[in-house]
């Protein structure tokens, strides 16, 4: 039974290349999700989502930021059918809040103006995405 | 993902390189001989050095990057040995020098970090503009250019006193140091270039003079492509130009100027030159010129086709039929071996490679380094399609290697070099 057990090897070999992409492909999801262990002190401000589908959320901002969308794997997941998949990053440079839309298709406002490159916001400054209005405290 | 999870991968890309060296010699009647063995060891060592490296010098970097890149060397490993085994023991020195040069990279840049890379950058470009020009030294001299197949995009250096030859592809390496120009220029310029002057129709046009690095683009490209012949080059370097000015100033308007540049460019190419004509006639009929230009590409399409769902196995095809195998055409010899599943599984690496940098892109704080890191992975996605779309008959074959997966120590050098500054970056994210 040479072409049997040949045929046996093949698909073994297929196999053993699929399931080292679907372990790369997990930890890649993992790697996009949020990453809950890394929080640090620093700038104490916190994102508050004050409308919108989603739960009220209200986070303390991290260094590295979060990533706000409509995908499962946002940090900052919000149900709103005008936002994209990753639409803004909000995160701290400099000790300052910065909001930096990640090429959305409806854009990012703040107090009501779109902003297009990275912008530094201080409490009490409004973040909108589609429907959805965010609050740095 | 940790750190142990990633030396996990790494290994077990060295055991797909190790197992399908061990099925290749199974097929010819050997059993498991010292072959296997190397190959794990030379595999494990070299992706585990530049690991140990990433863990001294940048401890925050994405730990997704080798993993992936060291199992596309695996895939194209396998079947460079399948069809040649000579070419794979050089292969195998290839990838240990590809892993120094990654290592010696992040070392360099181990304090400074890449925004030195800036301050050189006028350097950067002067030497990867001679790179490419380095092909056109005249044959008499030590180190001279040669034509390969049509083309003038290889150097040979006599090594003085002996008779031995180097040869290697300086334009490998050019596409890097241009893409770390590009990043640094548009860094700077990008604001004024996404400045909207005036509309036109839908279109909105950035002032005229912004649309001068356009044309150096396309004139570039076309230098290339006249003096070299070489098409996959002049095609990649144009589409980088235009991709990272689309990225730095999200103009939609770059990319329709630079798609009817190219366009207009492609017409007269095809026009001027019976090179190109004879490609073009190649993709649109490849069985009318089967005895002539077609004759590689129907020789791939054979393959492919022959290899169905989970292909011949590796070892029983006949992948020795089409002409450059190892090389540019390595996917169809994988596709004709291992089958439709075989090429998803590459396809899926590249996928995730540049889902993974378009990652370190998107999270990288200043200007400088998302516009590296974005172009550096478009390097390798736009030359994969470049060379697939050849490949699968989408597009004229262009001579392009197929990054990590071709014969060749320039590419290796080149695509490692892009994957430890794409560490480099994801490192410095973090920070």
């Amino acid at each position: 039974m040479p072409a049997l057990f040949f045929n046996i090897i093949k698909l073994l070999y297929l196999l053993m290349l699929f399931l080292f992409l679907w372990q790369l492909a997990r930890a890649i999801r993992s790697h996009v999700g949020s990453n809950p262990g890394a929080q640090t002190e620093g700038t104490a401000a916190e994102l508050v989502v004050l409308t919108g589908d989603s739960e009220t959320e209200r986070v303390r901002i991290r260094p590295q930021g979060h990533v706000i969308g409509r995908s499962p794997d946002a940090d900052i997941r919000i149900s709103d059918p005008y936002s994209s998949e990753f639409h803004t990053r909000v995160g701290i440079q400099d000790g300052q809040v910065v909001v930096h839309d990640l090429g959305s298709t409806n854009g990012t406002y703040v107090n009501g103006r779109r902003v297009t490159s990275p912008t530094s916001v201080s409490r009490g400054d409004t973040v909108q995405i589609g429907k959805t209005i965010l609050e740095i405290r | 993902m940790t750190r142990r999870a990633e030396s996990g991968l790494i290994v077990a890309a060295a055991l797909v390189a190790a197992m399908g060296v061990a099925i290749v010699e199974f097929t010819k009647g050997n059993w498991l001989d010292a072959q296997v063995a190397l190959t794990f060891l030379v595999f494990a060592g070299s992706f585990g050095g530049v690991q140990l490296g990433v863990i001294r010098w940048t401890s925050g970097a994405s730990s997704l990057l080798l993993p992936i890149a060291s199992f596309l060397t695996a895939i194209g490993f396998v079947e460079i040995y399948r069809i040649n085994p000579d070419a794979a023991a050089v292969q195998r020195w290839s990838i240990m020098v590809a892993c120094l040069v990654g290592l010696l990279v992040l070392w360099v840049l181990r304090d400074t970090g890449v925004a030195v890379l800036r301050r050189y950058r006028y350097v950067l470009l002067f030497v990867g503009v001679g790179f490419l020009l380095l092909p056109l030294l005249p044959e008499t001299w030590a180190i001279h250019g040669a034509t390969v197949n049509g083309s003038r995009l290889w150097v040979r250096v006599t090594v003085p006193g002996t008779a031995r030859v180097l040869s290697f592809q300086p334009g490998e390496i050019a596409k890097v140091l241009i893409t770390v120009f590009l990043a640094s220029y548009l860094a700077e310029r990008a604001e004024a270039m996404s400045v909207v002057v005036r509309k036109i129709g839908p279109f909105k046009i950035p002032e005229p003079r912004h649309l001068g690095p356009v044309f150096i683009a396309a004139g570039a490209a076309f230098v290339i492509l006249i003096y070299q012949k070489d098409l996959g080059a002049s095609l990649l370097l144009f589409g980088i130009f235009v991709a990272m000015l689309y990225i730095a100033t999200g103009r939609t308007f770059y990319v329709i100027a630079g798609v009817v540049l190219a366009s207009a460019g492609a017409f007269a190419a095809y026009q001027t030159f019976d090179h190109v004509q004879r490609r073009v006639q190649a993709w649109l009929d490849p069985f009318g010129h089967f005895s002539d230009a077609g004759y590689q590409t129907v020789q791939g399409l054979f393959a492919m086709g022959s290899g169905a769902l989970t292909g011949s196995g590796i070892g029983l095809g006949r992948p020795h039929l089409i002409p450059a195998a190892t090389t540019d055409f390595i996917f169809a010899a994988i596709a004709e071996e291992m089958g439709l599943a075989g090429a998803l599984a590459v396809l899926a690496g590249f996928s995730l490679l540049v889902a993974v940098g378009f990652g370190v892109a998107i999270r990288s704080r200043d200007r400088f380094r998302k516009y590296l890191a974005g172009g550096l992975t478009i390097v390798i996605a736009l030359q994969a399609l470049i060379i697939l779309g050849g490949v699968l008959r989408l597009l004229p074959i262009t001579g392009l290697t197929l990054p990590f997966l071709s014969y060749g120590g320039s590419s290796l050098i080149a695509n490692l070099t892009i994957v430890a500054l794409l560490l480099r970056i994801s490192h410095e994210e973090r920070l």
